[in-house]
């Protein structure tokens, strides 16, 4: 039985036991340090970053794996999206998002990111972060513990270690769909003109 | 010869700083109660920043900034001489003397400065200025114990320092010790002196813009820079050592002290450490030399 | 050679070709023939270069005469003749500053020379030692006070420096470079006159020389205009030097760092001259930014800087070397630590000059469209730039003419192997091993560079910073970096500096002798007739006095 809600189930969810995809040995060398040392954006964009205090600090200590906090966009690899977006915040998330460098990854909390959440029927916010911004892992809840954080956080490391994590390839392939959807709601300039030449047009060295 | 010595010393500071930060880590988890990363975790930081896809920069003195970081802190390592009395492992170090590695130990700040005023951003600014405001306070009980060192034995020969010392600096001359070792908290980074690159607070301050390559640049150097300053404490204050087994424990004795001071002391702002530092260790040094020369 | 003049009966005058001479009189020549580099952009009337050739002459009479009567001459015409050079652009508040410190100056050197006269009754400098020798206790204490302000003044010490700030500020840029080089070194050479041919000062030389240099140094980080700041930088510089005398073996340090201060100085004044060509602003608060419009201008100035700092490398660190150890050889050892602190202070205004003018983001949209400096800027730069590399290389390139002045003094010579490696009293180094290791591991870590795995992506616009997600602007206020070191002021320590100023002491004494004067109103009071009234009465003293 391959079809149905609950196989449709199984491909939205992480499973830490399926096997390892092929890659060659370069890419599984670069993936592999990139597993192993994730820096988090300090950056908590809704009332979800709550829970981040608890995930890096002693009790749950996601050090242990390797995850530690950056303070700018150009240090960072995964900026995690907790909770809603209103527009205001939404614009913001867009700018910084797009001055990470790449692979960038991004970890999406909460329910509010799958389907609006608790404020599904709100006028400021959001309801389907997947329209404005390519996601890699989102972790259920309202808001989601520490633990599921780890848990999301060892299954993103999975992803990334077989090369699955590829959202920022994502966002340059579909650029201009992204783009249309930000501009429908935060209006034209949406974001200054030189970072739409990054993605539009190949630019630097 | 001098190629294949300077290789050797620089595999050795790049492993051995990157795995004392490691315990770094280790070490200040178990004071807070948690386990840590791997020790492995720093070399994993700096070569995951190398396999990043891309790096942002902000033209060619953006480019050159971390390179000339990287130079200072190459340059220092080999201007001393890892053992006292060996002809091995001495690097560049017979064409220098003290008075260079003083001044090479503000040429990788210097780089960092102008990476960072081309990038432009104002938060960058702000990290510099902080950074060599605590410099010249940070750096005068050191240059008064050095001086007094110098001055006792006669020399600004390293490794003449090193094997000149009968009894340890350290024990024969206290008070310069403990003069220069306030300094020296300082130069490691760590708290309380560490303002310059408070992470969140000033936006990771002289590291600002920095992104991929260059970030992995300057993770590296510091680790190299930081095995630097060690072996030079070594040889200053702590007799010098005659293998590699003196020196690393050595090394990592002092280093201990160091995170251990730090883990446990808030951060002063940035005129409260100049403050404190011009008046008390200034004058435990000051004492220390008084007492050394008066003779 | 020796001129011998108007063979009064016991003034004997004469010009004599000294090593030392020679050194001074060599960066006279050089410094005169760098600035001229610079003139053709100004359009500068007959009287200014005519003025410049008298103050030249001037310059070389003081450094070869060989008695105090033709130094002090030659003293004199340099002060008038600068007067009326700085007269062409500064105000005039700040030109009667210059005049009345010049001329209290050269005043106070007068007297002081009279009393050296009264020793042997000759003025040559061969007498000088004998000269003080007769003199009282009394006496000596006096000539050496006078002299040594005379000298302060010149050198703008601190407490004396008054004038010189607002002079540097406002004196022509064509001057400018040429002021703080050279003139500047007749003070040293007077102090150097001083002390191997007549007294020697150790204490005194070496604390009022470090107070000055720390003081100085800490001023410089406050100002916002690029010429100022350099003023006091040269200020600081000058204290080094004295600081240096102070010592027995202290004047191949004193000579080495005053070349390397010439150079250094001409080096940073005509780049900001050029800078303040282009754009027309020297303020940090009005520039910004410029370092891919002017490129070459900035490497210049960043080995200017790193050669004023002192660093490695290049030039600025065998001055600096020299000095250290021949302090450390005379053990004083807290006067060492006091001039090691001043020089680290001073990355933080050298890094200032560098950040607001080219650093940074552009504070208004005219300097947006600026080109590259006119080529006759960059000319004396290169040849500066090149020299002070060459010296930074083979430190010891002098050291065979230093030996020479030396041993002429008779002083202890410095020990000489080769070119590339310094010797000092208290250990050496290797230059050209220094200068190579930086290029080949450089070379090293840039091939490393370009070879890995990620692509360099160049920002397209000066706005595209990490901004905590925020866009800024041209309104945004990006630039406010141009301003470190106010928070200086917030430490305790320093803030003694800060708070105190020299200025109530002269406005007091201004004041004083303004009251004084007014006493002689009621006798002189511009009345003709009683002008005459008082001629009459002085004739009548005179006529009976010498009937008498």
């Amino acid at each position: 039985m391959n079809e149905g809600f609950l196989q449709e189930q199984k491909t939205l969810e992480g499973d830490l036991n399926s096997e390892n995809s092929h890659q060659n040995s370069v890419d599984f060398l670069m993936n592999w340090f990139r597993k192993r040392s994730i820096f988090v954006l300090a950056y908590g964009t809704g009332c979800g970053a709550i829970e981040m205090p608890p995930t890096f600090t002693s009790r749950y200590d996601a050090e242990r794996l390797g995850i530690r906090g950056a303070a700018t966009p150009r240090q960072a690899d995964v900026i995690i999206v907790s909770g809603y977006c209103s527009y205001k915040t939404l614009r913001r998330i867009i700018r910084t998002y797009e001055q990470m460098s790449n692979p960038k990854y991004v970890l999406a909390l909460g329910s509010c990111t799958v389907n609006g959440g608790m404020y599904w029927d709100s006028y400021n916010t959001i309801k389907k972060l997947e329209d404005y911004m390519p996601v890699d892992m989102y972790v259920n809840g309202c808001m989601p513990r520490p633990e599921s954080i780890l848990e999301g956080f060892i299954q993103l490391q999975k992803d990334i270690g077989e090369g699955k994590a590829s959202s920022w390839q994502k966002y340059e392939e579909n650029y201009e769909f992204y783009r249309k959807n930000q501009e429908a709601v935060l209006g034209e300039k949406v974001a200054p003109s030189y970072e739409a030449d990054w993605y539009l047009y190949d630019g630097g060295l | 010869m001098i190629v294949l010595d300077s290789l050797l010393m620089f595999l050795i500071a790049y492993s051995t700083g990157f795995l004392y930060y490691g315990l770094y880590r280790n070490i200040t988890a178990r004071f807070q109660r948690r386990y840590g990363p791997p020790i492995w975790q720093s070399f994993f930081d700096s070569i995951k920043f190398f396999t990043k896809e891309e790096s942002t920069s902000h033209g060619w003195m953006f480019y050159l900034g971390p390179i000339i970081m990287m130079t200072g802190a190459i340059m220092t390592l080999l201007f001393i001489p890892f053992f006292s009395n060996d002809e091995s492992f001495v690097g560049l170090s017979k064409y220098g003397n003290l008075f260079v590695v003083l001044y090479l130990l503000v040429l990788g700040p210097l780089g960092n400065a102008l990476g960072v005023g081309t990038a432009g951003n104002p938060f960058g600014a702000m990290g510099i200025t902080r950074g060599l405001s605590r410099l010249f306070a940070m750096e005068l009980p050191f240059y008064i114990a050095v001086i007094a060192i110098m001055s006792l034995s006669g020399s600004s020969d390293i490794a003449t320092i090193s094997a000149s010392q009968t009894m340890l600096n350290a024990v024969a001359y206290p008070l310069l010790f403990i003069g220069a070792l306030f300094s020296f908290i300082g130069m490691m980074g760590q708290a309380p002196f560490d303002v310059v690159g408070a992470p969140v607070e000033v936006y990771s301050g002289p590291a600002t813009e920095f992104s991929g390559k260059f970030l992995a640049l300057l993770m590296s150097q510091s680790a190299i820079f930081t095995f630097a300053k060690l072996v030079l404490m070594v040889h200053l204050f702590l007799g010098g050592a005659d293998g590699f087994l003196e020196l690393l424990g050595k090394t990592f004795v002092l280093f201990l002290f160091v995170i251990a001071f730090g883990s446990m002391y808030g951060r002063f702002k940035t005129a409260q450490s100049i403050d404190f530092l011009l008046k008390v260790p200034t004058t435990i040094a000051v004492l220390g030399l008084i007492l050394a020369t008066w003779s | 050679m020796d001129l011998s003049i108007f063979g009064l009966s016991d003034i004997i005058l004469s010009l004599k070709v000294t090593h030392l001479a020679n050194f001074f009189a060599s960066l006279i020549a050089f410094s005169s023939f760098i600035v001229m580099f610079i003139g053709r952009n100004y359009k500068l009337t007959k009287s200014f270069y005519a003025l410049f050739i008298l103050l030249t002459a001037s310059l070389f009479l003081i450094v070869y005469a060989a008695d105090y009567l033709l130094f002090f001459i030659g003293w004199e015409v340099m002060s008038i003749s600068s007067y009326f050079l700085l007269s062409f652009s500064l105000s005039k508040e700040a030109l009667h500053k210059y005049i009345i410190f010049a001329m209290a100056s050269a005043l106070s050197i007068f007297i002081a020379i009279l009393i050296l006269y009264s020793g042997t009754h000759s003025f040559l400098y061969a007498d000088a030692r004998e000269s003080f020798a007769r003199l009282s206790d009394i006496k000596g204490i006096v000539f050496v006070v006078l002299m040594l302000f005379g000298i302060f003044v010149k050198l703008g010490t601190i407490g004396f420096h008054y004038w010189l700030v607002d002079a540097y500020e406002e004196s022509h840029d064509f001057f400018t470079p040429y002021l703080s080089a050279v003139l500047s070194k007749m003070g040293i050479y007077a102090l150097i006159i001083l002390v191997t041919q007549v007294v020697e000062l150790s204490y005194t030389l070496a604390i009022i020389g470090v107070m000055t240099s720390i003081i100085a140094t800490f001023k410089a980080i406050q100002e916002d205009s690029a010429k100022r700041l350099l003023a006091y930088s040269s200020i600081a510089q000058l204290g080094y030097i004295v600081t240096v005398l102070g010592v027995a073996d202290g004047m191949a340090g004193a000579l080495y760092h005053s070349l390397i201060h010439t150079l250094v100085k001409l080096l940073l004044f005509i780049n900001i001259a050029g800078i303040i060509y282009v754009t027309g602003r020297s303020k940090f608060s009005q520039l910004g930014g410029l370092i891919y419009k002017t490129p070459q201008s900035f490497v210049l100035l960043l080995i200017g800087i790193i050669t004023l700092a002192g660093m490695p490398p290049l030039g600025g660190f065998a001055s600096k070397f020299m000095i250290y150890t021949s302090l450390l050889d005379a053990k004083y050892l807290l006067i060492l630590s006091a001039v090691m602190f001043s020089s680290a202070s001073a990355f933080l205004y050298v890094y200032k000059l560098i950040y607001g003018i080219y650093l940074g983001h552009p504070t208004n949209k005219k300097l947006e469209s600026i080109k590259e400096v006119p080529l006759s800027f960059l000319i004396p730069q290169y040849i500066l730039a090149l020299i002070l590399i060459l010296i930074g290389t083979f430190p010891a390139l002098i050291v065979p003419q230093l030996n020479a002045i030396l041993s002429e003094s008779h002083l202890h010579t410095i020990a000489f192997r080769d070119y590339a490696t310094l010797i000092s009293a208290f250990g050496e180094y290797n230059g050209l091993v220094l200068i190579s290791a930086f290029g080949v591991i450089f070379g090293i870590v840039l091939l490393f560079l370009l070879s890995t795995h990620s692509k360099v992506k160049e920002v397209k616009d000066r706005f595209d910073v990490a901004y905590c997600g925020e866009e800024p602007n041209e309104a945004t206020h990006l630039h406010y970096g141009y301003s470190m070191g106010k928070e200086l002021k917030r430490v305790g320590f320093l803030n003694l500096i800060y708070k105190n100023s020299v200025k109530p002491f002269y406005d007091f004494i201004a004041s004083q002798t303004v009251n004084f004067a007014d006493i002689f109103k009621k006798i002189y009071t511009g009345n003709l007739t009683n002008n005459f009234n008082i001629a009459v009465v002085f004739a009548i003293i005179l006529l009976w006095w010498s009937i008498k």
